[in-house]
């Protein structure tokens, strides 16, 4: 008995002197890491098995594409020197940079574009953009740096596919061997991947061939997933945290009284919207739709709900490069909204069922809005709180909704925002001429014959409203005064740490 | 002998809870609205493309197929692989459990460090100053929620006084103070309960032969009323266990630990069927096995409560 209590001293002792040794740390001198608060854990690390903005947005730094949008949003070149497009748009030939590396230090060729596509378009691989690759009809590798697209059919945004983070190119020699791309991956960019703890933190180190000279400036990242926004302003103002990518409109006045952080306001390529079921009654009705249109105070609800922005006619975000001003069509009025409610005769006796992403505070603050300003004018609008799979499955993919509330994320090419409406996508919108504007923008290469198609599209959705158009909202950015040179890739909202660095 | 054949039937048992358990969940999580290869296609992705994911991810076969696949699998011990991630079930299961179960056993170590002995003067000195208190913590206690309290703990230990981090999850110090979150409201039942428990051993008969015996109030509190006390308190400790980890799902949010609650939370979200089923498997076996010892200590505290 005594011998065991001894050995039980000895052991508390030990364990106590470890438990000790663990919290005071050994704290070695390091480079500074630059301290990023990523909302939430990327489902997976492999650009072609998801479509999840997590993951574009932490291997954005990790991976390169052959083009890139700049900071204006404009295609640019990257892993391609440059490229040319044959006169029937259905050839394009990208020169590739010479002396680019991969993380494992294989040179980069054609070969690894090919690899790469090659994977895409495999059934295995199950990509959600399969199908967007599936017009490349063949490839050829003419030498170590060129590689030819023929495509079947012309697609003018061929060049925004190629820029989007899921067109990331994989090494070859491990695209054979079966590598585990959704926890290592490896790339030609800025960071290599040092460590991913899921749902903690995402450690980057800098990759010192990079191709562009002299970038990145840091050494380290490190994307520290912290779920709750209250925590990642408290961590910015504490200096823990360098930059807070979205901060909640509510903490902006406390961020305002800090000297150490800086505040950044950008307009977002967000599409918010109200959307309509145009299949279901009293939504078909056109003058309903007009309406609940007139019924919106939409500034108030950008203003109160989103932190701010500007509105939007039709559905288009507003700082793209297609957008058209409609937002005159139907302006606040909710006199005209009763009167048109009289006369198609809807009264509260008709249940509006409006569905709000539970998982999306701000929607579900703007719906509560929208809510009340629709009851002003005499309609019974419900609200039902959803999880964000039931959404897309029963509200999005199958129509089962009468109004819900999303914002669409901008594309680098309008064909990815128009596609589908006028012929059925989930509002349920129903209109030829739409359509067929949309099909053959999408296979329009030059820019004005392109816009002028769109302008006629948006006009007819602006018209139609088959959507309340609330606007694009500005995001926030909070970040330590001592930090400079963070960009957000437009249309994507992916980070981009090349340019940044402490002062 | 008898004892083997005890561990033999619980283990049966433990068996045949998994199988109903597990059958249940499988038929629940595919009959609720949600699709996973919806979530790994985003809502830009075309209907061809879905299919596609449908195919890679399984679930293009009838569920009876699916059932037969994943009851197959799991005799041998595999539960797959995470649907949204690509990673096996069992890896990122492991990659989380000692977190977890750092933290709940933590959390329940803070709790029964402060509910037995308050339980116990409470009880031994009615109406005492010792008493009131532990009434009015036990009322907050079970009043406050682990989500407001993990909060004001950050502010106030964190942000304030920065004793400890405010995010990470590196080293021991960052599970004080979410250990203390869970164990706040766990401890205010094992107190209650202790008390109750203690009040009821000192009014029974043994107790005053005891004492006629002349035994010192010493001898029979501690040795002989807490010991029969005890048998209470260990069956609700163990229960209480079981929540902390389940409940460990809202402190891990809070403090952004990378545990088993996060890992499950994220899975019912996405659809991830196979992360849910071996999740919903895991929790039963832990849940089970705590029992298990919540029995072996009940033998170990009364003798006369055979194992049978």
């Amino acid at each position: 008995m005594r011998k065991t209590a001894k050995y039980g001293t000895v052991l508390f002792i030990l364990v106590l002197v470890i438990l000790m040794g663990m919290i005071s740390g050994c704290a070695k001198k390091e480079v500074k890491p630059l301290n990023f608060a990523l909302s939430g854990n990327p489902d997976t690390l492999d650009p072609q098995k998801t479509s999840g903005t997590l993951t574009f947005q932490t291997v954005k730094s990790i991976y390169d594409t052959l083009a890139e949008p700049d900071e204006n949003g404009v295609i640019v070149p990257a892993l391609a020197e440059s490229w040319d497009v044959s006169a029937d748009s259905l050839t394009w030939t990208f020169h590739l940079k010479k002396g680019v590396k991969f993380h494992n230090g294989d040179a980069f060729t054609s070969a690894d574009v090919k690899a790469t596509v090659e994977r895409m378009l495999a059934e295995e691989t199950g990509s959600p953009h399969n199908k967007e690759f599936g017009i490349i009809s063949s490839m050829d590798t003419p030498d170590e740096l060129t590689i030819v697209f023929k495509l079947s059919s012309p697609q003018a945004s061929f060049l925004a596919s190629m820029a989007s983070g899921w067109s990331a190119i994989l090494p070859k020699s491990l695209i054979g061997n079966g590598h585990d791309f959704d926890s290592l991956p490896v790339g030609t960019g800025p960071f290599k991947l040092e460590e991913w703890v899921r749902d903690s933190k995402v450690v980057l180190t800098k990759n010192d061939d990079y191709w562009m000279k002299g970038l990145p400036k840091l050494d380290k990242i490190i994307l520290n997933i912290i779920p709750e926004a209250s925590i990642q302003v408290q961590g910015l103002i504490a200096g823990q945290i360098d930059i807070v990518f979205i901060i909640d409109s509510d903490d902006i006045p406390m961020l305002d009284s800090s000297p150490d952080v800086r505040l950044e306001e950008n307009l977002t390529s967000l599409i918010m919207v109200m959307p309509m079921n145009t299949s279901v009654a009293p939504l078909d009705d056109l003058r309903v739709r007009q309406a609940i249109n007139y019924a919106i105070d939409k500034q108030k609800i950008l203003d109160i709900a989103y932190g701010g922005g500007e509105p939007i006619g039709t559905f288009m975000d507003r700082g793209n490069a297609y957008y058209k001003d409609f937002t005159d069509l139907y302006p606040y009025n909710p006199e005209k909204a009763k009167q048109l409610l009289k006369e198609a005769g809807v009264g509260d006796d008709v249940e509006l069922k409006l569905y709000l992403p539970q998982n999306y505070a701000l929607h579900v603050k703007a719906g509560e809005m929208y809510q009340e300003m629709l009851t002003q004018v005499g309609l019974n609008v419900k609200i039902q709180l959803i999880d964000w799979s039931t959404w897309i499955s029963d509200v999005y993919r199958a129509s089962k909704f009468d109004l819900t509330v999303i914002g669409h994320t901008g594309k680098l090419d309008p064909n990815g925002t128009l596609r589908g409406y006028g012929e059925g996508k989930y509002v349920q919108w129903m209109n030829a001429d739409a359509a067929s504007l949309i099909k053959e923008a999408a296979v329009t290469s030059k820019y004005e014959d392109r816009k002028a198609l769109y302008d006629q599209a948006l006009e007819i959705m602006a018209k139609e409203v088959p959507f309340v158009y609330l606007g694009s909202s500005y995001r926030t950015t909070g970040l330590r005064t001592d930090v400079s040179g963070f960009r957000i890739t437009p249309n994507l909202d992916t980070f981009d740490f090349r340019w940044s660095e402490f002062k | 002998m008898e004892f083997f054949l005890f561990i033999l039937r619980r283990f049966l048992r433990l068996l045949l809870t998994i199988f109903i358990i597990s059958t249940i969940i499988f038929f629940v999580i595919r009959v609720i609205p949600g699709d996973p290869a919806l979530v790994v296609a985003g809502i830009d992705a075309l209907d061809e493309d879905i299919q596609a994911i449908r195919v890679r991810l399984g679930t293009d076969v009838p569920v009876s197929v699916q059932y037969g696949r994943w009851l197959a699998d799991i005799v041998r011990f595999d539960f797959g692989e995470s649907m949204i991630s690509g990673a096996s079930v069992n890896k990122l299961i492991m990659e989380r459990f000692p977190l977890t179960l750092a933290l709940a056993i933590l959390g329940i170590v803070l709790g029964i460090v402060v509910a037995i002995p308050l339980g116990v003067l409470s009880a031994v000195h009615r109406w005492s100053f010792w008493d009131y208190f532990g009434m009015v913590y036990s009322q907050m206690g079970m009043a406050i929620p682990s989500f407001w309290l993990g909060m004001i703990l950050l502010l106030v230990f964190a942000v304030k006084i920065p004793l400890f981090p405010l995010f990470g999850s590196d080293s021991l110090k960052n599970l004080i103070l979410p250990a203390i979150a869970l164990g706040f409201a766990r401890a205010a039942v094992i107190l209650r309960l202790t008390r109750a428990a203690m009040v009821e051993e000192l009014s029974r008969e043994y107790i005053i032969t005891a004492r006629a015996k002349g035994l010192t109030d010493r001898m029979i509190r501690y040795k002989h009323a807490l010991r029969n006390a005890m048998i209470a308190v260990v069956t609700v400790t163990g229960i209480q266990f079981g929540y902390m980890l389940g409940g460990a799902i809202i402190v891990e949010q809070v403090f952004s630990l990378p545990g088993l609650g996060r890992l499950f939370l994220y899975a019912i979200y996405q659809r991830d069927f196979p992360l849910i089923q071996g999740g919903v498997v895991f929790i039963a076996v832990i849940f089970s096995l705590v029992n298990f010892a919540v029995d072996i200590l009940y033998s170990l505290l009364n003798p006369k409560i055979r194992i049978s």
